[in-house]
């Protein structure tokens, strides 16, 4: 005997569970402590072990002792039991604790919403098109498990549960379609606490050593499009937060001088258009340089460009926009003369980084550069970069409290922002206004369907200095030391996954071609599903011809397609009301047309018993009728006719004919 | 204070309820409320939705909108899985007051697809009476049998039938409620143990002392071996019961007749017939054929399963 013909079908049905379970929590074993995977993995397994046995559960002390100790180590790993990180741990947990109690059917049915659940919390830290086709998965087979605690006769094949909740999904999948593309999309409820975005990124701050994680973070920034020829990859600058502030360990930004941005572009302008993940910040990484009188239009959004020429939001990005705008990549902007503003991008922490204070003053005082103006200077800097012995690395390890010194005159291995760093604080040191600048620069090689991919890893650091009668210069420290960092767009490939690494050891070009098709596929999907905002669905109502859509209009549209749901509803309960069984139907009519001969038969009548009223009733003349009626008890009983055959009927209007009406 | 609102409310629920052998389940007859499961469900895709407003996960709309699709799917497969089905009593066989009758239903399926997970059971909880599942298959039918203990003599009307299901997804409960017409006869509850069966009395025309100086504590038309009976008036079945060997009476067989009479019963209506019910049931069990006799009613003597149950019924049904 094969092994699942032994199992009863309770055992059957808990593993099939347990492995949808096991499924389901497979994405957050990366997310939650070890500790909590490890838990998770082993509670599965005793309980695939009771259930095979058939051995009694566990009592109720057991658990909650399990409890106990599982929020005590939550408490002790994630030091809070609220928030996201703690919460999904807990619900692990539970989920998995709730299947050794799987007693009654109202024990399984909080697994299956705890479950549904889950799946949702998943999506908080991916909503890839891989994430999404293995929780689509997850969703059926929780579904044909609810599906299967419903059939308590005999024992169903897991096939036939699986054909009944794909059913079920499918044909709620235009409810679903319609409520996705018409439920109004609303800002965050309450405020989204620090850690929702689960992703890394720029940030309004800088300290060295930040910006290494997300140099290995593939996930996509932004996504942008040109009208005609993209600028070359060295121009690709996308302005993110300016740092101007230095306390000798974090970088911050400046207040806002509400005097305008002095800006003067020069050239062609580029249109372009783009579409940005959301970044839990409240700006705009646009391209070098979008002015204030070219910048995007965004409905619901309020933007200003500040004075140092980032792009500024009213309210956080928490979600996926689109828009489109100008940029020169030839510009000058900022003061043309000394302001007393400019003082402010001097300024150093007194007493930090001593001596690449006294290297920097050791250089200006150098004869060549006596009096030497602040491009001069930079140059020089510069020079000292590419000859210095620096390298460029993602990985320098820490460095402590003058980092700067540890940097520039000791270890001198770092990336962008240690560049970006001890170039402003040597500058300053020089009395040159010079300040960082963050953002993105560069773009994937090639790009998917016309789309240029900026990712996380993109995130780079550069600088600007203050020249007086130009105004603010950039200056890319990084790449005097690593030029194919910034020329390129990317010097230092990400470590690949192992699949990808033995694809691309094999054959790079077949790695590559497949990692576009894949981006291809993954763009469309982020266009589709994951970009569908409320811009999009005001865009939808547009094209349905309603003007200007707010969110009124959507509640309207759903009430309108409720109500006619509602209206073909009623209407198909009116008309099933009147629907009979087919064989029915035949027998009021016979009933009718023997009726209309004379012969009385009621419904009840088989119709081998009206054969015999007919006979009773008009004798010879009625024997055609009655042999008809005869055959047609034969046809119904003897050989199980499920509807009435439609070749029955004509035979007995001909010998309705022949008898003819009274 | 509630119970009488609610029974009033019960009896006129059932007085509305056409009675019928037949009950095919219509828009009109089924029922379909959320359960609490439903409710249950429908919290948490609140949650969800909320969880994916906050955090603004267009999967997350997905999921949750999928999810409510589905149950909104699933209400019209819960109500479907009861609607157009037809319901058939089986003519209820009698059974004996106090002990649980059969009644078997028959689910008959016109649809092309399977119904699952239907359940039927008596309306007011009678006794243990529990739940009896079953699926159906596409244009078949299933039998579903329920126990109905009758609690004393008599035509019983059947109590009403619920059938319900929570198929697919157990977020809504669709029910439909029936009251069969057919009634069910319950037999007098037979006295136990047996008492002894009455004195067996000449046939009419022969004195009626010599059968019973015959009688002594023997049961009539039997008695202990003697030497020289022949073995083929052996009673085995006897035999076999008691272990000691008995013959059947020659004289006995054929020459005296055993009249099951009111007449030699005592105490109330009930258990002169409990008695009467007793001693029919031992005679078919012995095989013997006797006779009844109620007042204004004689059955007379013979034996067989028929009039077993023609005399039970009789008993059933007097007045009293």
């Amino acid at each position: 005997m094969k092994p699942a013909a032994r199992m009863t079908r309770e055992a059957r049905d808990t593993l099939f569970l347990l492995a949808v379970i096991g499924w389901t929590l497979l994405p957050h074993a990366g997310h939650v402590p070890v500790w909590c995977s490890g838990l998770a993995a082993a509670i599965l397994g005793w309980r695939a072990w009771l259930a095979v046995g058939n051995r009694p559960l566990p009592g109720r002390w057991v658990l909650v002792a399990l409890l106990l100790a599982a929020g005590g180590l939550t408490f002790w790993s994630e030091r809070t039991l609220l928030g996201k990180e703690a919460g999904v741990t807990l619900i692990v947990v539970l989920m998995t604790l709730k299947t050794l109690e799987l007693r009654a059917r109202r024990d399984a049915l909080v697994v299956f919403f705890l479950g549904f659940f889950v799946v949702l919390t998943n999506f908080l830290y991916s909503q890839s098109l891989l994430v999404a086709a293995s929780m689509l998965l997850s969703v059926w087979g929780l579904l044909a498990a609810l599906v299967l605690a419903h059939m308590p006769v005999g024992r169903p094949p897991l096939a036939a549960a699986g054909t009944l909740a794909a059913r079920a999904a499918l044909l709620g999948a235009p409810v679903m379609v319609v409520l996705f593309l018409l439920f109004p999309r609303f800002g965050p409820l309450w405020g989204v606490p620090e850690d929702a975005a689960g992703r890394t990124g720029l940030s309004g701050t800088m300290r060295l050593g930040g910006v290494a994680s997300v140099a290995n973070d593939e996930t996509i920034a932004l996504r942008v499009r040109f009208d005609g020829a993209p600028p070359p990859p060295e121009a690709m600058y996308f302005r993110g937060p300016v740092l101007g502030r230095f306390d000798g360990v974090d970088w911050t930004r400046l207040p806002d001088v509400p005097a305008g941005a002095r800006v003067q572009v020069l050239g062609t302008p580029r249109h372009y258009e783009m579409t940005l993940e959301p970044s839990r910040l409240a700006m705009l990484p646009l391209l070098e340089l979008t002015p204030a009188t070219a910048g995007p239009q965004l409905d619901g959004w309020s933007l200003r460009l500040r004075q140092d020429l980032q792009w500024q939001l009213d309210r956080p990005l928490s979600d996926r926009i689109r828009l489109q705008a100008s940029a020169w990549t030839d510009y000058r902007h900022g003061p043309r003369r000394t302001t007393p503003e400019l003082d402010d991008w001097r300024r150093l922490p007194p007493g930090y980084n001593p001596r690449t204070l006294a290297w920097a003053q050791a250089l200006q005082a150098r004869p060549e550069l006596a009096g030497a103006d602040a491009r001069t200077l930079a140059a020089a800097l510069l020079r000292h970069v590419a000859d210095g012995g620096y390298g460029y690395t993602l990985e320098p390890g820490a460095y402590g409290r003058d980092a700067i010194d540890e940097f520039w005159l000791d270890r001198k291995l770092g990336f962008c922002e240690h560049f970006a760093a001890a170039f402003v604080v040597a500058m300053r040191a020089m009395g040159v206004p010079a300040r960082i600048v963050t953002g993105y620069q560069g773009t994937d090689p090639a790009p998917v369907d016309g789309w240029w991919i900026v990712r996380q890893s993109n995130a780079h650091a550069w600088a600007e200095y203050w020249q007086p009668g130009v105004g603010w210069q950039r200056a890319d420290p990084t790449a005097a030391v690593a030029p194919e960092r910034v020329q390129r767009g990317r010097s230092l490939p990400p470590t690949p996954g192992l699949v990808a690494g033995t694809i691309g050891a094999v054959n790079p070009a077949l790695a590559a071609r497949l990692r576009e098709a894949w981006e291809t596929i993954n763009n469309r999907w982020n266009q589709a599903v994951l970009n569908y905002s409320r811009q999009r669905q005001f865009d939808l109502l547009r094209a349905l011809g309603v003007e200007s859509p707010d969110w009124e209009d959507l509640a309207r549209a759903l009430i309108v397609l409720a109500a006619l749901a509602s209206a073909t509803g009623a209407g198909w309960a009116l008309w099933d009301r009147h629907r009979q069984d087919p064989w029915q139907r035949l027998q009021a009519r016979v009933q009718r047309a023997l009726a209309a001969r004379g012969v009385e038969v009621g419904p009840q009548h088989a119709p081998r018993a009206r054969a015999e009223r007919v006979r009773a009733a008009l004798g010879a003349a009625g024997e055609p009728l009655a042999v008809e009626l005869e055959a047609l008890d034969r046809l119904r009983y003897g050989e199980g006719l499920e509807r009435p055959a439609r070749r029955w009927w004509p035979g007995f209007a001909k010998a309705l004919r022949q008898v003819g009406r009274p | 204070m509630i119970a009488a609102p609610r029974a009033a409310f019960e009896r006129w629920l059932e007085r509305r309820l056409p009675a019928a052998d037949s009950w095919a389940l219509t828009q009109r007859s089924v029922y379909i409320l959320p359960t609490r499961a439903g409710l249950a469900f429908a919290a948490t895709l609140l949650a969800m939705l909320l969880a994916s407003v906050n955090y603004q996960l267009n999967l997350g709309y997905v999921l949750t909108f999928l999810l409510a699709g589905a149950g909104v799917v699933s209400m019209h497969q819960t109500h479907g899985t009861l609607r157009g089905l037809v319901l058939h009593l089986k003519p209820p066989r009698p059974g004996h007051a106090g002990e649980a009758a059969t009644v078997e239903i028959v689910l008959t399926n016109p649809g092309r697809r399977t119904r699952h997970g239907i359940a039927l059971r008596w309306r007011q909880r009678v006794g243990s009476g529990g739940f009896a599942w079953c699926d159906v298959a596409a244009g078949a039918q299933s039998t579903v049998q329920l126990a109905f203990v009758p609690p004393q003599r008599g035509w019983h009307a059947l109590p009403t039938v619920v059938a319900e299901t929570v198929f697919p997804l157990g977020l809504f409960r669709a029910w439909t409620v029936w009251r069969p017409a057919s009634r069910v006869l319950a037999w007098p509850r037979p006295e136990t143990p047996t008492p002894p069966l009455p004195a067996a009395a000449a046939k009419p025309g022969e004195p009626r002392a010599a059968a019973t100086e015959q009688a002594g504590d023997e049961f009539d038309g039997v008695r202990h071996y003697r030497r020289g009976d022949s073995l083929r008036h052996i009673v085995w079945k006897k035999v076999a019961q008691t272990g000691e060997l008995i013959s059947r009476d020659a004289r006995g067989e054929g020459r005296r007749e055993l009249w099951l009479d009111w007449a030699d019963t005592g105490g109330d209506v009930e258990r002169r017939l409990a008695r009467l019910a007793a001693w029919v049931l031992a005679c078919e069990r012995a095989d013997r054929p006797w006779g009844l006799r109620l007042p204004g009613h004689e059955l007379a003597p013979g034996r067989g399963d028929e009039r077993r149950r023609a005399a039970l019924d009789l008993l059933a049904t007097w007045p009293g």
